[in-house]
């Protein structure tokens, strides 16, 4: 048996390069608008979704639930998902990474002799690159999503986990059309641009031999494949082609088919504000005899690729818990504001800080978890009540602790670790937890308050420094008793 | 790319253990009955009346159109909304519940049956059908959703890719909500190889947030509302 | 921090006779005079206030940098500082949201720290709630706008305490400006360690302050306050915020100019 040489993400350099990708992205003024005009879009759609707030309220606390339910039985509802797939006709694959999924995938196809692929939306499926490894076996994968497929003609990622190419507007995908679509008729108006897209894309599930899809929830109790979407060409790549494959993580198990409803009610509204989603398609089995249509074989991969660390840890498993709506990072001021390519990962925002450091390694996505005011807009709106910040706060704590500290949580443990900072939180812990050392420190800042540099790093780049005070509040209240004594004392 | 031949049968397996071993590492000995106990929020109930007007109105609001009608005088608006439509070819599924229907439309439209596998039939079935007519097995008056469960006699494909989907739908299958469908019908004991809940016709959002209908799927649903 | 906000749970104790106040260290050292006039609004209303003096700081800043251990001790220096049962007022919506919530978290639930968490009470929340103040009014009319912090208002509920505070000002119009409850950029090192994705959050911040045509804002927390100011100032533009503190205790004195102690 030959083994599968592991390939690294090409996600790890992106991810390196945030701070770069901060300073390129907030300086371009038509994406800025382009990404407060989206979320604020989408913050008014949920906004407007719910009945009450009670209703709201009880829905998070038992979606929350649920998916802690899950998570409990996670290793038997994936044995149970297993075989009740299998009874149904579905074979299952098993990956840790991404190039075993990706492997996994191509031999699938290949074994079919595959040449066409079109693919439904699927994150994981980004995840994984695996759109770069099957065409360097040359077969030819078409995103066919309307905003992946914008994305995949404009050779980038997508921007947002719910909408690929929340990050252009109508303009750039008219110019993107006519440089990509043969006879096509410029225009930018949404409804032209979407039938154009609409007739290339209809043609290609007309002939594609496979079709690719992720997963929303996969029931473990009857075996059954669940999929989110509004446009319909889910269905059509899980129905058309002969051959379907589904990948998805190992986290999106759900125990039973009644745990579906709530959660799509809330995945739905939390994400666009729909009631539901134009579709929901529900996928138990290939093809039967008699049956017409349908592929003749449906496969799911399931992909670890660094949950199973997040697993481990009581904390930082509740990352699992997300359903993907992307709320949390409609919500956030910094995704807000730097959009979604910034982070050089796969999943951007709150939910990306948190999950990709267990996917890429604290050492390329050590900026992450730092890049958050801990605002908590994210906690506030996430429907399945994952405590994002106190999550951020725990992977800060990873990323500083000394890289040989036991026990080893994660993947890069240290690898933010920076000597001298280390030392000044040392120092600083001294002295504030020292009545006599803080008052030392404080009598020397007022009194060497003219030393105050007026330049302090960035915080002076767009502001002016703060001065302390000449005396202080400890300071001016011992002044104040010491007055107050006196005075009685003379009355005395 | 020396990885092309690895055996994907053996990486499987490996990593299956691996992990299903470190996920039972954590859960080793977990009591399941000392989960926490689970909440669910109290709908109101609501009158048949007041379920038909959700229903009714949620499936407008993502642009389907609703047409109230008799048994009796289904084909006669089917021949109709065709006519408005400019469509004279429809697709339908070889179901014993519409066959008067069927029988009973304008005879200047030109019928198919869906009686063929889909293999072979690609091309006729994206390019030759521009609209199709279908039963459903019940609906959500909460969400305005449609339940599509395809078989034999109506393909998946039969509701997916003509154009034009008319659909059939009876005001006495209506449920108040999903939850309670599933559970009244005790979906977890029989599904079939596919279920389908439909709200509307195909949309997206995704070019500027501007919504646009018919993107991969039908652009029009028709709804034809019977035993109001 | 999800849903941390459990005022509307909270049993709030009758008025004390005596509380404690916890300064905070950036008020220690950049702005006493909030202190002093959260001290004599206090003391207007009949109540004792006792300023240890071995106080610093809550111990957030290195805390929301990861070093646990470093906050772990300088947190458990301040709860030694406040010994007596009686409440602790905290002149910053984050400091208090860190003293009430996650001193627990970092200090262990153990029965001595959990009685002190109970015992810390925002400055506006215990305004509201444990002294039930009514402000009279005696200043000019004047419209002015709010901005709440981030951990004050989603720890601690302060949007609601701070925004009843003002409304009760019969002279003053409370005006929300766009994009009220988005935070304003500073997050402590953060402003530091992203001062570029900072910078753009507190433009959009004055900026949206500025829209609004005040010529003060109002805030319970100073961090936010020496971000957004020192963005005002650096503009060169004359809108400041002014912590509530000094802002209720001029607004109730007579005379508005403000006494000194």
């Amino acid at each position: 048996m030959k083994h599968i040489i592991e390939e690294e993400s090409k996600y790890v350099a992106s991810a390196k390069a945030f701070r770069a990708n901060v300073t390129r992205d907030l300086g371009n003024e038509e994406l800025r608008s382009n990404f407060r005009g989206a979320m604020d879009y989408l913050m008014d759609k949920r906004k407007g979704a719910f009945s009450s707030e009670d209703e709201l309220e009880v829905l998070r606390e038992q979606c929350k639930l649920i998916k802690q339910r899950c998570l409990a039985k996670l290793p038997h509802l994936l044995e149970q998902l297993e075989g009740n797939l299998e009874k149904n006709g579905i074979k299952v694959h098993w990956a840790e990474t991404i190039t075993e999924a990706n492997e996994i995938i191509a031999q699938l196809i290949a074994q079919k002799k595959g040449k066409s692929v079109v693919k439904g939306k699927s994150m994981v499926s980004e995840e994984t690159a695996l759109n770069d490894y099957l065409e360097e076996r040359n077969v030819e994968c078409l995103e066919s999503d309307m905003g992946e497929y914008i994305v995949q003609l404009a050779k980038e990622h997508p921007s947002h986990i719910i909408m690929p190419a929340i990050h252009q507007n109508k303009k750039q995908v008219a110019k993107l059309f006519a440089d990509n679509i043969d006879g096509f008729e410029y225009s930018t108006d949404v409804d032209t641009l979407i039938q154009q897209g609409r007739e290339v894309l209809r043609n290609k599930f007309c002939q594609a031999d496979v079709g690719i899809s992720g997963v929303n929830f996969a029931v473990a109790e009857t075996g059954t494949l669940c999929l989110v979407e509004n446009e319909g060409n889910g269905r059509m790549c899980t129905t058309i082609p002969d051959l379907h494959i589904a990948i998805t993580g190992i986290e999106k198990v759900i125990e039973h088919l009644a745990d579906v409803p709530p959660l799509l009610s809330l995945l739905t509204r939390s994400a666009t504000g729909q009631a539901i989603s134009t579709y929901f398609n529900m996928i138990s089995s290939p093809r039967k005899l008699g049956e017409k249509d349908g592929p003749e074989e449906v496969h799911l991969v399931l992909l670890d690729n660094g949950r199973s660390q997040a697993f481990a840890d009581e904390e930082l498993k509740q990352t699992l818990q997300c359903i993907r709506c992307g709320a949390c990072m409609n919500h956030c001021p910094v995704y807000t504001r730097i959009g979604g390519h910034a982070y050089g990962t796969v999943y951007p925002g709150p939910i990306g800080k948190m999950i990709s450091p267990h996917m890429l390694g604290l050492e390329a996505t050590t900026n992450l978890p730092t890049a958050s005011t801990l605002c908590g807009a994210c906690g506030e709106v996430c429907p399945v009540k994952i405590p994002i910040p106190k999550i951020l706060l725990r992977l800060r704590q990873e990323s500083v602790k000394p890289k040989s500290q036991q026990p080893q949580v994660m993947k890069g443990q240290g690898a933010g670790r920076n000597n001298v900072e280390a030392l000044i939180w040392k120092v600083w812990a001294q002295v504030h937890k020292s009545p006599t050392m803080y008052a030392l420190s404080m009598w020397g800042l007022t009194r060497f308050r003219f030393l105050m540099p007026k330049k302090l790093g960035g915080w002076t780049s767009v502001r002016t420094a703060p001065k302390p005070a000449a005396t202080t509040l400890h300071q001016r209240i011992n002044a104040k008793q010491k007055k107050t004594q006196q005075s009685q004392q003379e009355r005395g | 790319m020396t990885n092309t031949k690895a055996d994907i049968k053996a990486v499987s397996n490996t990593a299956r253990g691996n992990i299903l071993a470190k996920l039972k590492a954590e859960v080793n000995g977990a009591d399941y009955k000392k989960l926490p106990e689970e909440v669910s929020f109290n709908y109101p109930k609501f009158s048949r009346e007041e379920n038909l007007a959700q229903f009714i109105s949620e499936l407008e609001k993502n642009h389907a159109q609703v047409i109230k009608t008799t048994k009796e005088n289904m084909a006669e608006v089917i021949s109709e909304q065709l006519k408005v439509l400019n469509i004279t070819k429809l697709l339908y599924g070889e179901n014993d519940s519409h066959r008067e229907v069927i029988n009973a439309l304008d005879s200047k439209v030109d019928l198919q049956a869906y009686d063929f596998s889909i293999d072979n039939n690609k091309e006729m079935l994206f390019n030759e059908c521009p609209a199709a007519l279908s039963t459903s097995r019940c609906s959500i008056a909460a969400t305005g959703s449609i339940v599509l469960w395809p078989d034999e006699n109506e393909p998946r494909s039969l509701t997916l890719v003509p154009p034009v989907h008319l659909v059939i739908v009876d005001a006495n299958e209506l449920h108040a909500d999903f939850a309670s469908l599933m559970t009244s019908q005790q979906w977890q004991d029989k599904l079939p190889t596919n279920v389908v809940l439909v709200s509307g016709p195909s949309k997206t959002a995704d070019i500027q947030q501007t919504l646009a209908y018919g993107a991969h799927g039908p652009k029009a649903l028709i709804v034809l509302l019977i035993n109001i | 921090m999800q849903q941390l906000n459990t005022q509307h749970l909270r049993d709030y104790p009758k008025k004390p006779k005596q509380v404690y106040l916890f300064g905070t260290c950036i008020v220690d050292s950049f702005f006493p005079d909030t202190g002093m006039d959260a001290i004599e609004l206090l003391e207007r209303e009949g109540i004792e206030v006792i300023y240890p003096q071995g106080q610093s700081c809550c111990g957030q800043p290195a805390y929301n940098s990861g070093y646990k251990d470093e906050a772990k001790a300088v947190a458990m220096a301040q709860v030694k500082q406040f010994p007596l049962d009686i409440p602790v007022v905290v002149v910053s919506g984050s400091c208090g949201g860190m003293m009430r919530h996650h001193y627990l978290d970092l200090l262990g639930d153990d029965p001595e720290i959990n009685n002190f968490c109970q015992r810390v009470f925002e400055f506006t929340e215990f305004l509201v709630h444990v002294l039930r103040l009514k402000p009279i009014d005696q200043g000019p009319k004047e419209r002015v706008a709010l901005h709440t912090s981030c951990a004050a208002r989603r720890e601690m509920g302060v949007h609601i305490t701070g925004n009843k505070l003002i409304s009760q000002l019969a002279n003053v119009e409370l005006v929300i400006h766009d994009y009220e409850s988005e935070c304003c950029g500073f997050g402590g090192t953060f402003a530091v360690k992203h001062a570029d994705i900072s910078a753009a959050m507190v433009a959009d911040k004055s900026k949206n302050l500025l829209a609004t045509d005040v010529v003060r804002y109002v805030s319970a927390d100073h961090g936010c306050m020496m971000n957004i100011n020192g963005a005002l100032d650096y503009q060169k533009q004359s809108l400041r915020g002014e912590h509530i503190a000094s802002y209720l205790l001029n607004r109730i004195k007579s005379n508005s100019s403000k006494g000194s102690l």
